[in-house]
């Protein structure tokens, strides 16, 4: 009996008991994700920020030591004071990289307010459709969200083609007269400041992508509990002042998850900008995802390219941490 | 019990520590591995080479007709072609250079080769020596290939985007307008001011197409040689641009923006590009090289039917113009068997017959001097009759030259500023300024 318990004892001490078994267990499942997200997340940013340091190039070989010394020396934060350099003298790279933020604040700070403007009404209207009719609505709704995002740009493209364009047909139909505007390539069609290939890309990019938030906004409108807003109609409110008072704020986390969502998918947009615009005219569509792929492949500018994605991941990372702290709601229903 | 949990997470930091260093230790083989390559497979054994290529059926299919050549000569020796989307290419081979996992032999572009030397073995002298490839191949595709005067690659096309334009004869027979070449420049924009078709202020066809990437680069850099200028200073160690034959290059292209024959804010790269835009005749004139007609031939029978290829007009007497190099043949630095590669690729470059057969099977100009006379020149006319004008020209063809960024040169600096000056937005004078210290910007 007594050599039982010692052998019990024994290999309890050797395998943890319970709570070892409770941790090789969470290891084991927990370490394949682990290991994944070191390899293909921690590690890329880890060697982006590296990068970022050198003047890295991959045409030169550089030192046997990732490559990183030798032909591509260490210039410490030589990129990022470039990057602060206004003048009037900056070279080419910096008043891209400027023009690059520039546009890529324009492009999120328009399409995530139109954005949200657009899905929480639609998914109200939706909601408040006939229970047959509702999953219609949703369903053309979240189709382009389906969309392959280069057939989206090829399609807008073909839309906004100056000569065989279906909206400059439109117009000339209208118009009567011969209308050829190419909303793509004009530097002097700005309106407000803003670029109209700009608002073209912003135009498909909210096509392709309200569906996405529209679920979501249905998703909160359903979770309500109907007592409240049943309680709100017999204090005698109307639909506006339901919506206002009692639906608007109890969407607030939602709104908060949507804004932010949109606001990070909105800085990393980048086919529609390659496949409509490249960047162009004039570099008016150049944002900064385009930008940092264009140094990185194009022109083989790996530092400076590293550079600025690690400007872009400190721009998105502060956007989205005064985001959660203006939305953030400490109550729940 | 989340406690528990927690206590596990920080447990497992050994597995992200461990994780991470294999990772380290594995990406710190970069550049390793060259053996020096002696090809001791090639003394009778089985050699397997591999060569990697951009993905084009006509070029891929030149290249497999050349390895299936030279397998049947060489019992014993197995080339495999591996072919990547061009955009990957060019990703796979900034990737797997560095690593040091590249094939025996890549399928270079040769404006590219001087940029990868670190990674490409030069050609060895008693293959053939530079002197001897000076004499035997044109002088274009052969620049791009000599870096330092050294050789890298053998170039196994000419590719040239100036010297002759696309010419819809149709169009120009209703214009009464020529189709075989122009002695001044003023003759040209003439007949592609009667070709260009203006409605309620729109142009919706232009004359002459001249305004995509390589167009304009082209164009201009070739005017300025024309003119009498240079646009890199003796020892290429920077740009010239902002000089008097560059105003007098940018001058010309502008007055054909004013004429108007073209409206470069509808036809440029971007939109309505030159072959695109030629082949759906919206263009009656466009300046793109001779590949564009086999492209778009299949598509577009009928306007391929009614084109044919002519003379640009030369300035000052001069009709020197750039070209870049073309695609030819490199041996890596990672190639275990260099000396066998080096065989192949001088089979398929250096050998007239097979050189003969890559040009025709891919529809491409050739880049051996003897390939452009008598009886290969013949059977590559007949097979393509619009090269005839193409080998008229080719002997002005002149290498653009070793440029520290080519691309970013013709994409982004020539371009942009080149644009500007035709839409007004920039005076010739700010155009130039602008385009020469961005240019000097990329000797960094």
């Amino acid at each position: 009996m007594a050599s039982e318990t010692i052998r019990l004892e024994r290999r309890r001490r050797l395998f943890g008991g319970r709570e070892g078994a409770q941790k090789r267990f969470v290891t084991a499942v927990m370490s394949p994700a682990i290991v994944f997200m070191a390899i293909f997340m921690v590690l890329p940013i880890v060697w982006a920020l590296a990068l970022s340091f050198f003047d890295f190039s991959p045409r030169r070989t550089g030192s046997p030591i990732l490559g990183l010394g030798g032909d591509n020396p260490f210039v410490g934060l030589e990129h990022y004071r470039q990057m602060t350099d206004f003048s009037s003298d900056a070279t080419l790279n910096v008043r891209q990289f400027h023009i690059g933020v520039k546009v890529t604040l324009l492009f999120a700070f328009i399409v995530v307010p139109v954005n949200l403007l657009i899905t929480l009404p639609l998914a109200a209207m939706i909601e408040s459709v006939h229970d047959r009719a509702r999953p219609i609505f949703r369903t053309i709704f979240f189709l382009p969200v389906l969309a392959s995002s280069v057939g989206v740009a090829i399609m807008w493209g073909f839309i906004l083609h100056p000569q065989n364009g279906l909206l400059n047909l439109m117009i000339s139909k209208m118009t009567g007269k011969t209308t050829v505007i190419s909303w793509l390539g004009d530097p002097d069609l700005v309106y407000f400041g803003v670029p109209v290939a700009l608002l073209m890309v912003i135009a498909a990019y909210l096509w392709m992508d309200i569906g996405y938030n529209m679920v979501i906004f249905i998703a909160a409108l359903q979770a309500i509990p109907r007592s409240v807003t049943d309680a709100a109609r017999v204090d005698g409110a109307s639909a506006w002042q339901i919506f206002r008072h009692i639906t608007l704020p109890l969407l607030r986390p939602t709104i908060l998850l949507a804004s932010i969502l949109t606001m990070i998918s909105a800085f990393q947009v980048f086919d529609l900008f390659q496949v409509m615009t490249e960047g162009r005219p004039d570099d008016q569509t150049l944002a900064m995802s385009l930008n940092i792929y264009r140094s990185a492949f194009r022109y083989q500018q790996m530092g400076w390219a590293a550079a600025m994605s690690v400007v872009l991941f400190l721009i998105v990372f502060v956007i989205s941490l005064v985001q959660a702290r203006l939305l953030r709601t400490k109550w729940e229903y | 019990m989340k406690p528990n949990v927690f206590r596990s997470i920080r447990s497992m930091r050994w597995v992200l520590v461990v994780a991470s260093t294999m990772l380290l230790a594995s990406a710190c083989t970069f550049g390793e591995g060259d053996d020096g390559g002696n090809g001791d497979g090639g003394a009778g054994g089985s050699v397997e080479l591999t060569i990697w290529a951009h993905r084009s059926p006509s070029f891929n299919q030149a290249i497999r007709d050349a390895a299936r050549a030279y397998e049947e000569d060489h019992p014993g020796t197995v080339i495999t072609l591996e072919t990547f989307a061009y955009d990957e290419y060019i990703q796979t081979l900034q990737t797997a250079l560095p690593a040091g996992n590249a094939p025996d032999i890549l399928h270079l572009f040769g404006t590219w080769a001087c940029t990868y030397t670190d990674f490409l073995r030069p050609v060895p002298e008693e293959m053939i020596s530079l002197a001897d490839a000076q004499e035997r191949f044109f002088p274009g595709p052969l620049g791009g290939y000599t870096c330092d005067d050294t050789l890298y690659g053998l170039p196994q096309e000419s590719n040239v985007e100036y010297g002759a334009i696309l010419v819809n004869t149709q169009m120009a027979g209703e214009a009464g307008t020529g189709t075989d070449g122009w002695a001044t420049w003023d003759e040209l924009i003439a007949d592609a001011q009667d070709l260009t078709v203006i409605q309620d202020g729109a142009m919706i066809r232009a004359g002459y197409h001249f305004t995509a990437f390589d167009g304009l680069a082209h164009s201009f850099l070739s005017l300025i040689l024309q003119a009498g200028g240079s646009y890199l200073n003796e020892d290429g160690t920077a740009f010239t641009l902002n000089t008097p034959e560059g105003a007098q290059a940018l001058t010309l292209l502008k007055s054909m923006a004013d004429a108007p024959v073209i409206d470069p804010v509808l036809f440029n790269d971007e939109e309505n590009w030159v072959g695109d835009c030629y082949f759906t005749e919206l263009c009656a004139m466009g300046l793109v090289g001779p590949w564009a007609v086999a492209d778009y031939a299949p598509d577009y029978p009928e306007v391929a039917e009614n084109t044919v290829y002519a003379k640009l007009p030369p300035l000052e007497d001069s009709e020197e113009f750039v070209a870049d190099s073309g695609w030819g043949m490199t041996v890596s630095t990672d190639s275990p068997n260099a000396e066998v590669a080096w065989d192949f690729a001088a089979f398929a470059t250096l050998d007239a017959e097979a050189a003969t057969q890559f040009n025709l099977t891919s529809g491409t100009l050739p880049a051996l001097v003897e390939n452009a006379e008598g009886a290969a020149r013949d059977e590559l006319i007949s097979a393509f009759p619009h090269f005839e004008t193409w080998f008229e020209v080719l002997p002005n063809a002149r290498f653009v030259g070793q440029l520290p960024d080519r691309d970013k040169l013709y994409y982004e600096i020539i371009y942009n500023h080149g644009l500007a000056a035709l839409r007004g937005d920039e005076t010739i004078e700010q155009a130039l300024q602008a385009m020469e210290t961005e240019a000097n910007e990329t000797f960094g």
